[in-house]
């Protein structure tokens, strides 16, 4: 498990690092979807989440859920292409989780994937994640996820 | 980039427009400069009668909507974050266009610092003394005169704040549905001394083209930028005719709804051997947070705003954390509550909160 400054970023997932978004292909074929820790520690505690629907097909980097926190406003944008087959529906009552437990409670949405194979070649996982978040961290002047 | 001097932002003004105008605007020009087809932007805008959510926000939840009706203020939903506002031609709104890349930091909490600073010095010239009091808030002596908020789309941010020049404090209570919607004239009185405006404490009105002036100076020296008025460029003008297409429309401003039930006002006073104190709280049953609180009474407390700084401490506070904030709140500072103690304060805001809880849980 890498932890990048503090933040805790699992060598499991696939991550476009603009976005600051996880993807997790499941067993069944589904993929879930969450913000990073990074991205959570950027935004500060997360107060009111707002998915898209169930059955809506979401285009790669495009949003599948808006989140607010200390009055900023902005999307969580997919890594990968697909319909959505799943939101958290306990994150409406419990938007904290995002922040306290980003990759397991805090997912976003599962998506039917259209085309996991030609797209998840473009995002990064492993230890290439950990160097391109660490650059990111680097480039936005980032102290830790322990101080944000 | 010029190199022998300043770089030059764009200065737009798009003058007295319906909110749904304003709010496509904004989708448009943030989209803009996240396609990299704008350069950074301040803006400066003004509304017709308007009630205002927050992205997040319900009408039903934060608004008296045959208020609205029958007063021809329009409601709409904003795309940032925050609380409901009233907003009229007695306001004028600025708005910042940028790019991470261009502040150096991702980190939100000390970008709205920043811009928040720096828009206080720009209100402190107009001869008042701004603060910014955080995470949203620039005040002044402890009471509001700008609310803000921000939405970004990748790099690109658009963050934005309302100044009072003249506020018609009854109006807006009329208006939101929150505590004092009751209208006493204590309910009134206690909301003029958390709001104020440039006419109140300058015992005049500020000519506009003064008050813009003011800011767009603070913000230029900020962000060592000279700021040139400009006009949209045709890509925003595409944009904003897309956007004004889903805002303009009941599905957007009805685009969360929930049962005023939901969000019900809870209210409790307690006589303590200081007085009495009444805690009023506009609570949101689905997540279990205290959205706002209102502390009344007969308190003598010094600084009086201490208070209001209690208040905004507790903006959106998950109800296991009330007490640890209003403790942690009274130990890091020095606050004169005469008789009353800070464990007054968690006791009448838990009794408050009792019948809700007990129903709820």
């Amino acid at each position: 498990m890498a932890n990048v400054k503090g933040c805790n970023l699992p060598d499991d997932l696939y991550y476009n690092v603009e976005n600051n978004v996880w993807a997790r292909r499941e067993a069944d074929g589904n993929v879930t979807v969450g913000m990073t820790a990074y991205a959570c520690a950027l935004a500060g505690q997360i107060v009111s989440v707002t998915p898209k629907k169930a059955g809506k097909a979401i285009e790669q980097n495009k949003s599948v859920s808006t989140v607010e926190s200390g009055k900023w406003v902005g999307p969580v944008k997919t890594p990968v292409s697909g319909e959505i087959v799943a939101v958290n529906e306990d994150l409406a009552g419990k938007p904290a989780s995002i922040n306290s437990d980003p990759y397991g409670a805090g997912w976003m949405v599962k998506l039917k994937p259209s085309n996991w194979d030609g797209e998840a070649g473009g995002l990064v996982t492993g230890a290439a994640a950990a160097s391109a978040f660490e650059a990111k961290m680097n480039a936005e002047g980032f102290g830790g996820c322990s101080q944000a | 980039m010029n190199e022998t001097g300043p770089r030059v932002w764009r200065l737009l003004d798009t003058g007295l427009r319906p909110p749904a105008q304003n709010f496509a605007l904004n989708r448009a020009l943030l989209e803009a400069r996240q396609a990299g087809e704008s350069p950074s932007t301040l803006r400066f805008l003004r509304f017709t009668p308007s009630a205002l959510l927050g992205y997040h926000q319900s009408a039903e939840q934060e608004l008296n909507l045959d208020y609205c009706r029958a007063h021809g203020i329009t409601v709409q939903r904003r795309i940032t974050g925050g609380g409901a506002i009233y907003f009229d031609e007695g306001q004028i709104g600025w708005e910042l266009y940028l790019t991470k890349a261009e502040l150096g930091t991702a980190d939100m909490g000390a970008i709205s610092r920043r811009i928040c600073e720096a828009a206080a010095r720009g209100i402190s010239a107009l001869g008042v003394d701004a603060r910014y009091r955080p995470r949203n808030d620039i005040e002044v002596d402890g009471r509001k005169i700008s609310g803000t908020g921000g939405a970004f789309d990748g790099d690109a941010l658009m963050y934005q704040g309302t100044l009072l020049i003249e506020f018609d404090v009854e109006r807006m209570l009329r208006v939101l549905r929150i505590p004092a919607e009751k209208l006493s004239d204590k309910a009134i009185a206690s909301a003029r001394e958390r709001v104020t405006s440039l006419r109140e404490l300058l015992g005049r009105v500020p000519v506009l083209a003064e008050v813009k002036a003011r800011i767009t100076a603070a913000l230029a020296k900020e962000f060592a930028v000279a700021f040139a008025a400009g006009e949209m460029v045709a890509a925003e003008h595409t944009r904003y005719q897309r956007a004004l297409e889903e805002i303009d429309t009941p599905g957007w401003v009805n685009l969360v709804s929930r049962p005023a039930s939901d969000a019900p006002i809870l209210e409790a006073s307690r006589k303590f051997a200081g007085g009495l104190l009444r805690a009023s709280l506009a609570y949101d049953s689905g997540s279990a947070r205290v959205r706002q609180v209102w502390f009344t009474g007969d308190m003598f407390v010094s600084p009086r705003r201490a208070v209001a700084d209690l208040e905004a401490v507790l903006k959106d506070c998950p109800v296991e954390e009330l007490e640890a904030r209003i403790s942690g709140f009274f130990a890091l500072r020095e606050v004169d509550l005469m008789t009353l103690v800070p464990g007054d304060f968690v006791t009448v805001a838990r009794a408050a909160l009792a019948a809700e809880i007990g129903t709820a849980r």
